[in-house]
């Protein structure tokens, strides 16, 4: 496949990436279960269009729900959620601690690409910070 | 300083807005999902289509109008991205459950926080007994 193809054959979207996370996240306290009207408010968009969004990925098998049509990530769901927020977070540190990003940048920046780059890509990335720690003195 | 008062009445409006923002967010995809049907899938739920984006609209309107009444301006957020190409009826329907059944939920929920206000209450209550109508015929044409 050609190179710029690459970005369109993602599986998952931003939007897609951010619904796990706010699942992920906002479940922490409730054994995984979260609220549409939570994840709307935690996104800034309608519950209308959480609910659309999850039934792409419940069809896709990330989330699974119950009759109070609450919902939960799924094994593969939470798989995702938590290599993204992986990624994100070591493209982050990358930013502030070796390219001297501002953090609000570095905050902005790593979310553009978080769900993007290749597991390949994030575990050099972490090999390269720890081989590159400040020294402590 | 805000009061107590203010402080509710803010929190108030607020979910108006969101409310006001579930209807129109619901008219815009009724207008997308009436121009995607094709053939007798049109023929057959054209006029359903029309009359949920009219009645969306009027939801709407009557939220906005609320808020105003309540000394705020309506403040709408949406961020929306359509899908283009047809769609089936089935799968049409399905999307208007979804969200139909979200603004239902929304209406119950803001239910509490309203009782007691005689102007609120009795406008959440009439939007439950409508959204409560609708999920039920969609939920009757899908089966």
């Amino acid at each position: 496949m050609e190179t710029w193809k690459e970005f369109e054959a993602n599986e998952l979207t931003h939007s897609a990436a951010h619904h796990l996370i706010a699942i992920h996240e906002l479940g922490a306290e409730y054994g995984g279960w979260a609220r549409v009207s939570d994840i709307a408010k935690d996104l800034g968009i309608t519950r209308g269009s959480v609910s659309i969004n999850l039934r792409a990925l419940k069809k896709r098998g990330y989330v699974v729900t119950d009759e109070h049509r609450m919902v939960k990530l799924s094994a593969k769901g939470l798989e995702v959620a938590n290599s993204v927020k992986s990624k994100k977070a070591g493209f982050k540190t990358f930013l502030i601690d070796v390219l001297g990003v501002s953090e609000a940048q570095a905050e902005i920046d790593s979310c553009k690409i978080e769900h993007l780059i290749s597991e390949e890509t994030s575990e050099r990335l972490a090999q390269f910070m720890d081989e590159h720690k400040p020294a402590h003195h | 300083m805000k009061t107590s008062a203010d402080k509710h009445k803010h929190e108030i409006v607020d979910e108006l807005n969101r409310l006001m923002a579930e209807e129109v967010e619901a008219y815009l995809r009724y207008f997308q999902l009436r121009y995607r049907l094709r053939g007798s899938d049109l023929l057959i739920a054209d006029k359903f289509m029309k009359a949920a984006m009219e009645e969306t609209q009027e939801h709407a309107a009557e939220i906005a109008t609320k808020i105003r009444i309540l000394g705020h301006t309506p403040k709408l957020e949406i961020q929306l991205s359509l899908g283009g190409g047809p769609v089936k009826l089935q799968e049409a329907l399905t999307e208007a459950l979804d969200f139909e059944q979200q603004a239902l939920d929304a209406y119950k929920e803001f239910l509490p926080r309203v009782e007691g206000d005689p102007m609120l209450e009795d406008f959440i209550r009439k939007q439950i007994g409508v959204e409560t109508e609708h999920v039920q015929e969609i939920s009757m044409l899908l089966e």
